[in-house]
């Protein structure tokens, strides 16, 4: 998997295992002239003084295996990626849409070998069985109870144990999986650990191994494949119509709408492009899905690199939410909908965090008091400002400035007449402000049943000569210096109108 | 449209039917270019000084600029903005804060205030407080603020949210930069389209052309100190004032005037306790420009 076609030959991939260099990979060219993997780079070099030698790269492996398995998706959304050179793929139920195992594991392979990949493929039923047959055997596809078979004649490191394990094994004889297979248990386990008895159970297919897949499945998906591959935008978009129209009938039959939704291109050299769009409702209209898109598309422009082509689309609905059915009417819920529509393009051009609602919270500490959240996400939800206006008639709450600073800005210079008091005077952004008019303070204390709840705070409403006016307050008091506490420091947290 | 008009007019009693037609074709033609807002109704300020500059109000269905005199007035212009807001999308919340204390078992209703803003902008001048909102009359449950990186994504928001059906107003925040003619005249359509009051809300004043139908420049003016209080430097402040430079009206007169925000009936008031006359020259050139 680690050959290229274009790369220079004979070639050798080498890492550090301890102080030494060991060849970890090598190509068709180099095998021919004896290297193999495991061998010291300076002894592959003494041989073969051609031999082009490159330092592993461990990271871009593990990203190339990832965008492979990615790509894998086009056959099964039950995936996993087994590193260090593998994929596993669940395609129970799915053979069929290739015209059979056979065909899908050809397909695979050719695609594979285009990309210019050395690839090996087995078909089992159980995965370490598979995993076994693809990398020490030729069998491309092994029936189920034929795995004794299979691996009776395979090394023991084809069951994925360790290599102290395959080690301890090897000096008491035992060296292939017929070996063991008839062997007592018990004894096994007592001297090898129930790891090994673990995996060959697991390979046998007695004990059932769970497959961890990459991303959620989706539980609505449509697709569609390209004979000639799509490139222009506007049939992308006419695709995803289609595929919405498809997914409309699934998502109807369960009374289901799409809360959230991703288009996989896939493209015919192995890149797949995800986007991925969200709604404020749940929607099952084909023609709202396409509008998303639209957006989407554009706010994207130059990433959708489409080269030469997509072969394959799928739109998957990943969130999904019980949807009424649609109504038509009464005026007000018309507005709402377009309301819904209009944040839903926002958001899907924008960003889902740009567009926001405010929120009230029940804390008496400004900046805690509101919050900005996905307006998708809070369409329906209740958002606190009744509870707020009443908490602002009990405690007569002195007016909040319009504008209010997300991290309070530190000012200079402050001038006050009394330790304690309002300030005359004070410099913020380089610019001083003479205060000629000044109300307050409200006291707001810090949370202080939490360790980094801070001092109290006093906050002013001044106002200075050109009638500018501003929320500003003094953490702290003059008068705690005493107790060793740090000097009180001053802050602007708003702007009043 | 020539034919029956030059008939019509060798009866003279037909005239002033035929000249009210004609006035309406030419602006409903006009309406189209989004030159004239004359679609849609004018929102007054409530103030008859500057409602009659205007000739009734503002248009509804039209874009305006406000521009703050300097960037550190910004929250003066955000506060005109927000007035007119208050004034045309929400008229349930601003009955409800008149009568003071029975505001909290209103029902909010009303069509929803965008307010779309530019990210340097926000972390500039300060994001929109819920709390403050309420305080001026604008109800947080119908307001859905927007930020995004570029001034392009904003005018973007602004024309999509403008043509919405379900929006009142739309503020669009912009630090400086000139914004293109095309752009304003889009923006003015859309509008119109949509019956929505589109606010150009900019950092700096201005003076390239534009598609707005007015443009105002907003700066803070000092309060008139409440009565009470013995020493000077402990006595409250007074309802905030503003100056409103008109500097651009499609449809009448230019002006300037100090206005005072009533914040009981939560609408502007000329301001009733003036300058003094000497002060006026020296520290606000613009009136005596206009004067």
């Amino acid at each position: 998997m680690r050959q290229w076609r274009e790369a220079p030959s004979p070639l050798a991939v080498f890492g550090k295992c301890g102080n030494l260099d060991l060849l970890v990979a090598v190509d068709a060219a180099a095998e021919r002239l004896g290297l193999t993997a495991g061998l010291a780079l300076a002894q592959a070099r003494a041989m073969h003084p051609a031999l082009t030698a490159m330092p592993e790269d461990q990271a871009a492996d593990a990203r190339l295996l990832e965008a492979l398995a990615d790509w894998c998706q086009r056959y099964t959304p039950l995936l996993a990626a087994d590193p260090p050179d593998g994929i596993l793929l669940d395609i129970g139920g799915c053979a069929h849409l290739f015209g059979g195992e056979e065909k899908l594991r050809d397909d695979l392979l050719a695609r594979m070998t285009g990309f210019g990949f050395t690839a090996r493929a087995a078909i089992a039923a159980s995965i370490g069985a598979a995993s076994a047959a693809a990398r020490f055997s030729e069998a491309a596809i092994t029936p189920t109870d034929d795995e004794r078979d299979l691996l009776g004649p395979l090394p023991l490191a084809a069951l994925r144990l360790s290599s102290d394990t395959v080690a301890a094994l090897a000096r008491v004889g035992l060296k292939r999986i017929g070996d063991i297979l008839d062997l007592p248990r018990a004894p096994l386990a007592a001297r090898f650990g129930a790891e090994l008895l673990r995996m060959l159970d697991r390979a046998l297919g007695r004990e059932y191994e769970p497959l961890t897949p990459r991303l959620p499945v989706a539980p609505y998906i449509a697709e569609k494949n390209f004979h000639e591959p799509i490139a222009r935008e506007e049939d992308v978009l006419a695709t995803v119509e289609r595929l919405a129209t498809r997914l409309k009938a699934a998502l109807a039959v369960r009374g289901d709408g799409a809360r959230r939704l991703e288009l996989a291109l896939f493209r015919t050299d192995g890149v797949v492009k995800r986007i991925a769009a969200g709604t404020s409702r749940p929607v099952r209209d084909p023609q709202a899905i396409r509008a998303l898109f639209v957006e989407r598309l554009a706010a994207l422009g130059d990433e959708i690199d489409p080269g030469f082509g997509f072969d394959l689309a799928r739109l998957s609905v990943t969130i999904a939410e019980p949807c009424p059915d649609e109504q038509i009417g009464l005026g007000g819920h018309e507005d709402q909908a377009e309301l819904d529509r209009l944040v839903d393009r926002l958001s899907a051009r924008l960003g889902r965090r740009r567009v926001s609602r405010l929120v009230a919270h029940d804390s008496h500490i400004p900046e805690l008091a509101v919050a900005a959240l996905p307006a998708q996400a809070m369409a329906r939800a209740e958002l606190g400002w009744e509870a707020f206006r009443r908490f602002r008639v009990q405690a007569d709450l002195s007016p909040r400035p319009l504008r209010f600073l997300a991290r309070p800005e530190p000012i200079e210079d402050v001038f006050a007449l009394v330790p304690d008091g309002p300030p005359v005077r004070f410099r913020w952004r380089r610019a001083l402000h003479e205060v000629i008019a000044v109300e307050g303070p409200e006291r707001i204390e810090g949370a202080w049943w939490s360790e980094e709840g801070g001092p109290a705070r006093d906050y002013f409403r001044v106002e200075d000569k050109a009638g500018l006016r501003f929320w500003l307050f003094r953490a702290g008091l003059y008068r705690d210096m005493a107790r060793a506490l740090p000097r009180p420091r001053w802050f602007l947290h708003g702007m009043y109108a | 449209m020539g034919t029956p008009a030059r008939s019509a007019f060798c009866s003279p009693a037909g005239a002033p039917a035929v000249l009210d037609r004609l006035r309406r074709e030419l602006c409903a033609a006009e309406a189209a270019t989004g030159l004239t807002p004359d679609g849609g109704a004018a929102l007054g300020l409530g103030i008859s000084a500057i409602d009659g500059v205007l000739s009734g109000g503002l248009g509804c269905g039209a874009l305006h600029e406000i521009a703050a005199a300097h960037e550190t007035e910004t929250a003066a212009a955000t506060g005109f903005a927000l007035a007119l807001a208050a004034r045309q999308a929400l008229p349930s919340c601003e009955s409800a804060a008149r009568t003071g204390a029975s505001a909290v078992s209103t029902r909010i209703t009303g069509r929803y205030l965008l307010w779309i803003a530019e990210d340097f902008s926000l972390a500039e001048n300060g994001a929109p407080y819920g709390p403050g909102l309420d305080g001026a009359g604008i109800a947080p449950e119908r307001l859905i603020t927007v930020t995004a990186a570029r001034d392009r994504d904003v005018l973007w928001a602004m024309e999509e949210a403008l043509r919405c059906r379900a929006v009142g107003v739309v503020i669009g925040e912009m630090r400086s930069r000139g914004i293109d003619q095309v752009m304003t005249r889009r923006l003015a359509l859309a509008a119109a389209a949509g019956d929505t009051l589109g606010l150009l809300l900019r950092t700096t004043p201005h003076d390239e052309p534009s598609a707005a139908a007015t443009r105002w420049i907003i700066g803070t003016a000092p309060s008139f100190p409440r009565a009470g209080g013995g020493d000077e430097r402990s006595h409250g402040l007074g309802p905030p004032r503003l100056t409103a430079r008109l500097v651009r009206n499609r449809r009448g007169h230019l002006g300037a005037w100090i206005v005072e925000w009533n914040s009981v009936e939560q609408r502007f008031e000329l301001a009733t306790h003036s300058e003094p006359l000497a002060g006026t020259a020296f520290d606000r050139p613009h009136r005596a420009a206009v004067a």
